[in-house]
């Protein structure tokens, strides 16, 4: 009996620790999630300071007749200053750098921008909410801390004071941080964005697309249709299982190696990460469109062969287009998969700072994961934030593609 | 004698096919007259479906399937010949499967594909009228007018074999073959295919494969009695059914084995 | 210029199609030609006639633009000491020069202050061979295009006019296609070779510089000492010597790697074992969807966790009680690694205890066995081939993953064994040796391509002896 109870007991522990270990796993996801999504959300607001903003032709030079390129040329950091100098009037030079500090870096280009959709302004008024530089918008945001002394905090007493009185006036407000979505990176956080990086991704998405789903397709054909099983088939079926399982270094290794240095493409381009994602991809995608190709039952291929079809019309016009919804969930969630890549593309050199907008596949860029990893290695507190919403947009992106993939396999998969 | 020829839709001699090395068809010679109905017959495993799909090639496709021996089309075209291309001779032989198969695709597209690859219409409105007139002799036209562009997996089994039937007429061939066509299917779907049958036989010479022997003698006018891949009684129907030569062939149709 | 080429290149396809259709149809119903193909398959046949040749020759063209460019602009009246130049120092130029072609004829005011300061800085010698190059750049944009028209129109035009009655296209184009459909299918295997190619002839490249004897015992990391401003000048071998020493970042993978299969291997067989055996339908709904997550969460959000939030956690838990630990330490690479490989355990052990007949445990539960005892003494050692295999292939996944480590392990070589000190990384140390500048020619950056051959023959071998291992396993419960 009391061995019974023992027994018991061990099956109890036993459930135990598997009940433990699945909560254990679900927490981790919970933390992760939360941590991410506690240090991310403030990426997406910024904070502002009301001024006065008068369009001075006499100052940057240009008038209403001036041509675009003039007006883009025209002198706004000097301007800037006299904004700065006029909102805040009676400041000695120390204290006029300590003040300038506070807005962000960027705000000629600000006022340039507004000019150049608004050139009617020239010689007007108007009141601006003006970015403010990243440590006072950490303030702010409250995470950095005010209760310290000085020599610890980056903003200094003056500045705090200053801000205070601001705070007081009603001047200092929030707004949606548009510059987080179209902007590229930037060496200031409160001007960086991410744009760049999600249109570099965008671009080496399609190249691998473009290379990995005709050419993963084509493959699985041959393998499923048209080869009989042998010695060659039995090569290529080792060799793209070994495939899926090489560390992705390796393919940034083959980028680099092969693609840069013996072909000679160019370092840094989204095409070449493009490939090297695609030679990553490929192997998930033959192995689910074989899956899938394997799935069109035989009578379908009978039934057209049966009415003098060749094997080659057989299979494209019924057995490929009824496994093409197995084909293309596979290709998106190996798609998912490159996306999130990031050792690739620090081998081939997407992972620099780059301000444009990439262009093309053949501009320089970077992608949304190597951006993140740039940006999580900045020792700036802005860019913590940053790194963090990066995140948060590239696990949108990877919950979208997995939903169209499930969404894919259960609208459109035929079921036999 | 030359008219006896040409009366025979095909003639074989000396069939024998293999399965790797497994023997499924032993020296089998057997013609099959124009026009008329020809019932396999023989219990499951003797080798029916492996003789039928030796007549249009359709064991081309399975590896380790060897045939061997004469097969010829209408007395001259020998049918693994190089004279003759094999989707030019499935487009002569149709065939309709044990399990109705249409392609997951429209109803009309299940009909027009086999017109459309073989090149029969040059304008839409004629492959429209081999559709339509295809549809018709199947019996199955009144059935489907007003959803030619649904899915035709959504119909029945019985109209779905119709619908192969339809498929394999719409490309003009002259002889059908049907493996167990009905076998999957219900009492009343099986009356109208077996009604339908009695009226293509007017324009196709028919090669049927069932396990219904009363299926057999109402349909067909010839009967093929298989057993263990060898073919052992082949004549009239009413002759087979009544008073066969072979002591097998009266066990099997009195119900002794198979 | 290379999308509207390739744009022009699709339009003219797709004319020729109809081109090809029609003049076939022509023939049929005005010629009263019997054709031995249907209509479409003379219109392929135009299209792959025209579209084959000009891709390879696009594909050629791109292939050799730089050593077309190189011999266009290179010459040695502009740099006399061309002969001299390192093949490094040739590319540079190159860039450089390829970089000023852009804004060498732009007028000065379009200029932004960056661009004029380019322009100030390079020679005149290099201001005319960038003007050369821009004018080659051109021509040779120009005649590409060209090229791509005109060449494909001839060739459909050729293939048009050869469709006659006694032109059977189908085959012809199902020849081709099957081509294709073939070709396809070794690329993977192609693939495969360019890896090997590239990571030996690169590896070999690095062992001229460093000893392989050297390089796989010796027990030194400090590659700084291949610095040197000119690598074309060669290399100092002392310099080199217990620079590249492979040891402690064998160990430093491993011991990360272990710390991982420590919190991966319990957590995820548990997790499997309970999900298959104990939880109600819903639980599994519930649960296994969200642990998938972890499998789907990209690493470098893991690399980012484990710097920012777990190796400071960890350093203050080990200070509390008093255990220095170090804000690098193995152990948090470790533990953000194994979170991310629990459900590759999880869901690898998952199908192998699937796999395991009822009969087996049918027999255990007559015998009046508790579940756990049926687990333990019947399902875990039948299916423990299984589960070594699926192991296997998580080290091999543990070894190769390069984010978390980058991030959050230490770049300083460190023999150690005890989790808490920092450690390195086989993949750390070849994003290490690949970021700032790429040198060809130093063993600072060939290093990683050593690394790199390294790391896929241990995995490649890890990955072989656990598919094998699986594959036995799966076939005997078949
Ligand atoms: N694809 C195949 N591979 C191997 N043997 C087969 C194959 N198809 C049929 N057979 C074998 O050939 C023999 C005849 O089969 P079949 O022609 O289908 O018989 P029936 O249609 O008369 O029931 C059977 O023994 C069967 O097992
Ligand atoms: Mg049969």
């Amino acid at each position: 009996m009391n061995s019974l109870n023992k027994r018991l007991s061990a099956e109890k522990r036993f459930q135990a620790y598997g009940l433990f270990a699945v909560a254990l796993s679900m927490f981790f996801v919970l933390i992760l999630m939360w941590k991410i999504f506690s240090t991310g959300s403030g990426a997406f607001v910024r904070t502002t300071i009301e001024a006065n903003v008068f369009f001075n032709p006499d100052f940057i030079q240009v008038n209403q007749n001036s041509l675009e390129k003039e007006l883009y040329r025209a002198s706004y950091v000097a301007l800037a200053d006299e904004v700065v100098r006029q909102n805040h009037p009676k400041l000695n030079e120390e204290q006029f750098i300590k003040v300038r500090e506070m807005y962000t870096r960027k705000f000629d280009y600000q006022l340039r921008d507004y000019l150049l959709d608004n050139p009617d302004k020239i010689g007007q008024s108007i009141i601006m909410k003006i970015t403010a530089s990243s440590d006072l918008d950490q303030i702010v945001k409250g995470n950095y801390p005010r209760d310290v002394p000085e020599a610890q905090r980056k903003i200094n007493d003056y500045q705090l004071s200053v801000l205070d009185k601001l705070t007081s006036e009603g001047k200092v407000s929030s707004v949606f941080n548009f510059w987080f979505f179209t902007k590229g990176d930037s060496r200031d956080p409160e001007s960086a964005g991410i744009w760049g990086a999600v249109m570099g991704s965008l671009y080496a998405l399609i190249i691998c697309f473009s290379f990995a789903f005709p050419i993963g397709l084509l493959a699985s054909v041959y393998l499923e249709e048209f080869v009989k099983p042998g010695k060659v088939t039995d090569i290529i079926e080792v060799n793209i299982n070994n495939l899926a399982a090489v560390p992705s270094i390796v393919f940034g290794l083959l980028g680099l190696g092969m693609l840069i240095g013996v072909i000679g493409l160019p370092y840094q381009v989204p095409l070449v990460g493009g490939l090297v994602l695609g030679f990553m991809t490929l192997p998930t995608i033959i192995i689910a469109s074989r899956a899938s190709l394997r799935s069109v039952p035989p009578s379908i291929r009978e039934g057209a062969l049966a009415v003098g079809a060749t094997k080659m019309q057989t299979v494209f016009h019924h057995v490929i287009p009824l496994s093409l919804p197995g084909t293309l969930t596979g290709t998106i969630i190996g798609m998912a998969q490159a996306l999130g890549e990031t050792a690739p593309l620090l081998m081939i050199g997407m992972v620099a700072f780059v301000m444009e907008i990439p262009g093309g596949p053949l501009d320089p860029a970077t992608g949304l994961p190597s951006q993140i990893y740039l940006w999580s290695e900045s020792a700036e507190r802005g860019f913590l934030e940053k790194t963090s919403a990066g995140i948060m947009l590239l696990l949108l992106f990877l919950i979208i593609m997995n939903t169209a993939a499930v969404v894919i396999r259960r609208r459109l998969e035929v079921k036999w | 004698m030359v008219e006896q020829v040409n009366s025979f839709a095909i003639k074989t001699k000396n069939v024998s096919v293999h399965y790797g090395n497994k023997m499924a068809i032993d020296d089998v010679t057997i013609n099959f007259t124009k026009n008329d109905v020809t019932s396999l017959i023989g219990p499951s495993g003797c080798g029916k479906s492996t003789f039928l799909r030796c007549l249009n090639r359709m064991n081309d496709v399975i590896e380790s399937c060897k045939v061997q021996g004469e097969f010829l089309l209408n007395g001259v075209t020998d049918i693994y010949g190089d004279s003759i291309q094999v989707e030019t001779l499935r487009e002569k032989i149709g065939m309709v499967f044990q399990k109705p198969n249409p392609f997951p695709k429209s109803i009309f597209e299940n009909v027009a594909y086999g017109p459309k690859i073989h090149g029969l219409a040059s304008t839409q409105s004629e492959l429209n009228d081999i559709v339509m007139e295809s549809l018709n002799r199947a019996g199955l036209y009144e059935e489907v007018k007003d959803r030619m562009d649904d899915i035709a997996t959504g119909l029945s089994g019985g109209q779905q074999q119709r619908l192969c039937i339809a498929r394999a007429i719409a490309i003009r061939p002259e002889i059908i073959l049907m493996d167990e066509p009905c076998s999957a299917l219900d009492p009343i779907a099986t009356a109208r295919i077996e009604e339908l049958i009695n009226e293509l036989k007017e324009k196709y010479t028919i090669i049927i494969v069932t396990h219904s022997m009363s299926q057999a003698s109402r349909i067909s006018q010839r009967t093929a009695f298989f057993h263990l891949g060898k073919l052992i009684e082949h004549g009239d129907t009413s002759k087979i059914f009544t008073k066969p030569d072979k002591e097998q062939t009266n066990d099997y149709i009195t119900g002794r084995f198979g | 210029m290379i999308y509207f080429a390739l744009l022009i290149l699709v339009i003219i396809s797709y004319l020729f199609y109809f081109v090809g259709k029609k003049r076939a149809l022509n023939l049929k119903f005005n010629g009263n030609i019997k054709l031995s193909s249907q209509p479409d398959y003379f219109g392929y046949y135009v299209v792959l006639m025209a579209l084959i040749p000009a891709l390879l020759m696009w594909f050629g063209l791109l292939l050799f633009k730089g050593n077309f460019q190189e011999m266009f602009v290179m010459s040695p009246i502009l740099f006399p000491d061309i002969s001299t130049w390192s093949d490094g120092k040739l590319g540079l130029i190159l860039n450089k020069l390829n970089n000023l072609s852009v804004i060498v004829n732009l007028p000065l005011d379009d200029l932004t202050n960056g661009e004029k300061s380019i322009l100030n800085m390079a020679s005149e010698n290099e201001l005319t061979a960038a003007k050369k190059l821009a004018n080659f750049d051109k021509i040779y944009g120009w005649s590409n295009l060209t090229l791509f028209i005109i060449f494909p129109i001839i060739l459909g035009f050729l293939a048009t006019r050869s469709i006659s009655g006694k032109l059977n296209a189908q085959p012809i184009v199902e020849k081709i296609i099957t081509y294709i459909i073939k070709g396809s299918s070794y690329i993977a295997i192609l693939i495969t070779i360019g890896i090997f190619l590239s990571l030996v002839f690169e590896a070999i490249n690095f062992f001229r510089y460093v000893n392989p004897v050297d390089f796989f015992f010796s027990t030194g990391w400090n590659p700084n000492r291949a610095f040197v401003v000119d690598a074309s000048e060669g290399f100092d071998k002392d310099d080199l010597e217990n620079a590249f020493g492979f040891i402690p970042l064998l160990t430093g993978t491993l011991l990360i790697a272990t710390v991982a299969m420590i919190v991966a291997i319990p957590l995820g067989l548990m997790s499997a074992i309970y999900l298959a055996e104990y939880a109600s339908k819903r639980v599994r709904d519930i649960a296994k969807p969200i642990i998938e997550i972890l499998a789907g969460i990209p690493t470098v959000v893991y690399g980012f966790f484990a710097a920012l939030s777990l190796a400071p956690f960890i350093k203050d838990v080990g200070e509390s009680v008093g255990l220095p630990v170090s804000a690098e330490s193995a152990l948090a690479a470790g533990l953000a690694m194994g979170v991310m490989i629990i459900p590759f355990v999880s869901s690898l052990s998952d199908d192998v205890i699937k796999a395991v007949p009822q009969s087996l445990r049918d027999g255990s539960y007559a015998l009046g066995a508790t579940r756990s005892e049926t687990i333990k003494k019947v399902i875990l050692p039948a299916a423990l081939a299984g589960i070594m295999g699926s192991f296997l292939l998580a080290v091999s996944r543990a070894i190769g993953e390069t984010m978390i480590v980058v991030m959050a392990a230490s770049l300083r070589a460190n023999l150690t064994f005890n989790p808490l000190e920092p450690a390195t990384t086989i993949t750390t140390q070849i994003v290490t040796s690949l970021i700032g500048d790429v040198e060809f020619d130093n063993p600072k950056t060939l290093v990683a391509f050593a690394l790199g051959l390294t790391l896929f023959l241990m995995t490649l071998l890890l990955n072989i002896l656990a598919i094998t291992i699986v594959k036995k396993y799966r076939e005997k419960y078949e």
